[in-house]
């Protein structure tokens, strides 16, 4: 095998060139290896695309697109903060309580059906504090009481969870703020104002990564925590920061999801969390961390999102769509993971 | 000085580190018992422990995983598909479907082995997808519907629900399974491999060991073990449905962890996660014993399980916290 034609490289490389490995190594390789395999998740959005498209040109509908659009802008806002999380090597589950925290925030201080409150979009900014509170809390837990961030968030997913619902009275709670509504209902350029959010929070997440401190730090977390530690990195306040920011992204998530739905009740989370983390991975970035970005998952997002629409167009059973989707997801990350880097895959 | 010096080195020893779980499972029996007396009754207990059954069976399972340092996030599906199959099977195949569903478990338990390690995908998204796979096939073979165990049906599923000798059967079933975990892990090869895998995978790898084959087996191992919960669950409610399963993935993982098995594998065991189970099984119905508002009830139990892991946590063996 190809052993013996690089015996320079490391001893972990070696390691796992079975066949099975090697295919879709060699796959990528005939495209050009690593420089393109990083393209792969584009690819992947390019020909899934093209493949609904030939089978039912109704995907390229204009109407179509903008129904697209309009179901990416959740997960898009959450992914932009579960990137940062992933990139330092961690894992943030709360994503689903903080959602419907910030969702429950949102709907009883504006406008409701339930109680006599009406404070306008300062029900948003407090939502998106309670959101950002959430993460921060999160971030104390970890950091401060040395626990992993598995644990910590999954303690955090329930408080939230039970706090939302303990909140809401275990009903559904309508949200009749008419210009909240708005964020769903008025369109601009064609789009709906949800959609122009999730691509400000997805701009400002780039520019976080790209020219911050803060997101050099996160990737250095990620890619060595000691290493970082040693450079003059304060890996505990960044990790506070990144969890907190986590929030803030969640929290916006949860205003839009309450708009978009109109109410906000116990479920309002359901599937986010598996549906972003999904979609961040998809895009290829690590979940050992520093490696990938959040350019990465808007293509994630959109693997997702274009394969949930196509199968809908393609009149697919919705029983087997979690079949279609768990392999997708296997054949994505199968293709698009730079093996020959990860030292060992856990 | 002295004192605290030898005090702080009883507290370092190894002995305490794996004795933290316990007494917080002896003390969290002892609040409830005074805030709310007669739990700490025979039959209480005997409920407790047939409550934690099902939880601590797919525990185990997944503490396979876990101790390898992967994850496994099908066990869910995995359980659900198999109350499936056995509901669908029995009216036809009698107590034959008892195996098949089992056998389903341990297929499924192998496809995420093997996904993971040939085609080298991190556990916790192969688990994620093959779980995806798994509730599919589970929502197709049952139409989407719950189905309910007959009347014909219950008679193969009654010996689950019967007691032997005072102890209901399916607290034996998983004390038998806990023992045969407890003792395929410490005294097999395969469980001394697994846990060196864990602790550090190069190392075992220089050491001349079969990662890949280790791994498949402990996920075929998680994937089987998921399945006999599915069934006890199955047989205990009479009913089989595509997501019957779905809320016990979060606690299982939870008592592996609360148990005191480390999440970055190769430190922990079957009688921690017995421990860990018992734990999150006391809170859940210790709750209910002590009165708390039921709509506050995920709020208490995120916060004990972020308590509970900030105590019996074994941060001695874990370099980084990520």
């Amino acid at each position: 095998m190809t052993i013996h034609t690089e015996p320079l490289k490391s001893v972990s490389d070696i390691e796992r060139t079975t066949l099975m490995t090697f295919l879709p190594g060699r796959i990528a390789a005939v495209f050009g290896g690593r420089r393109w395999r990083s393209l792969a998740p584009l690819a992947v959005l390019v020909v899934l695309c093209l493949l609904i498209a030939i089978a039912n040109p109704n995907f390229i509908e204009l109407r179509n697109l903008v129904r697209l659009a309009n179901s990416a802008a959740v997960p898009l806002t959450l992914a932009m903060g579960l990137t940062f999380i992933i990139l330092m090597g961690s894992i943030d589950l709360s994503v689903e309580g903080t959602l419907s925290v910030s969702a429950m925030v949102v709907v009883l201080l504006a406008a409701n059906d339930s109680n006599g409150n009406d404070y306008g979009w300062w029900a948003v900014l407090a939502a998106i504090v309670a959101g950002t509170a959430m993460g921060f809390v999160s971030g104390l837990v970890q950091t401060m009481l040395r626990i992993p961030s598995f644990m910590a968030t999954l303690g955090m997913w329930f408080i939230g969870l039970g706090l939302s619902v303990y909140m809401l009275g275990g009903s559904a709670i309508r949200l009749n703020d008419a210009s909240i509504r708005d964020l769903a209902l008025t369109r601009f350029l064609g789009l709906p104002l949800a959609v122009w959010v999730a691509t400000g929070a997805f701009l400002l997440a780039a520019v976080i990564q790209y020219h911050t401190k803060l997101g050099r730090h996160i990737l250095a977390i990620g890619g060595d925590e000691d290493v970082a530690k040693l450079s003059g990195v304060n890996v505990v306040r960044v990790r506070v920061t990144a969890f907190a920011l986590a929030g803030f992204f969640f929290g916006i998530a949860g205003v839009l999801a309450a708009a978009q739905l109109g109410q906000s009740h116990a479920v309002i989370g359901d599937g986010r969390l598996f549906a972003a983390v999904t979609a961040v991975v998809v895009g290829g970035t690590a979940l050992t961390g520093g490696e990938g970005g959040v350019v990465n998952t808007l293509i994630g997002v959109l693997i997702v999102t274009v394969l949930a629409n196509g199968m809908i167009l393609l009149g697919i059973s919705p029983y087997i769509q979690q079949t279609v989707q768990g392999l997708m997801i296997i054949a994505a990350v199968a293709l698009s993971l730079d093996r020959v880097r990860l030292r060992i895959v856990k | 000085m002295n004192e605290a010096l030898s005090l702080r080195r009883i507290f370092e020893g190894k002995w305490t580190q794996g004795a933290i779980p316990l007494v917080l499972l002896v003390a969290l029996l002892l609040i409830i018992e005074i805030a709310a007396p007669g739990f700490l009754t025979g039959e209480t207990v005997a409920l407790l422990f047939a409550n934690t059954a099902v939880l601590f069976i797919l525990a185990t399972g997944v503490t396979f995983a876990i101790l390898l340092g992967g994850i496994d996030l099908s066990i869910q599906a995995v359980a659900s598909l198999a109350s499936v199959i056995l509901a669908q099977l029995l009216p036809s195949l009698g107590l034959a479907a008892f195996p098949v569903a089992i056998l389903s478990g341990l297929a499924f338990g192998t496809l995420s082995g093997i996904v993971h390690v040939k085609l080298r995908v991190p556990s916790f998204v192969a688990t994620l997808a093959t779980g995806g796979v798994v509730t599919g096939i589970a929502l197709w073979v049952s139409d989407g519907r719950a189905i309910t165990i007959e009347e014909g049906g219950r008679e193969n599923t009654a010996w689950i629900n019967a007691t032997v000798a005072g102890l209901p059967v399916v607290v034996l079933i998983s004390a038998v399974i806990g023992i045969a975990s407890f003792l395929a892990l410490r005294y097999t090869r395969f469980g001394r491999q697994a846990i060196a895998v864990g602790a550090g995978e190069p190392a075992a790898w220089a050491a001349g060991i079969n990662v890949d084959r280790t791994k498949i087996i402990a996920f075929a191992a998680s994937g089987m073990l998921a399945a006999i919960a599915g069934v006890v669950l199955a047989a205990r409610l009479s009913s089989g449905s595509p997501v019957l399963a779905n809320q016990l993935l979060l606690p299982a993982i939870a008592a592996v962890i609360v148990g005191g098995t480390a999440i970055t594998g190769g430190l922990g065991g079957v009688a921690r996660t017995a421990v860990g189970a018992l734990i999150i099984s006391i809170v859940r119905i210790g709750m209910t014993f002590v009165g708390v508002n039921i709509f506050l009830e995920n709020m208490v139990f995120g916060a004990v399980l972020i308590a509970a892991v900030a105590i019996t946590i074994d941060r001695s063996k874990i370099a980084v916290i990520k």
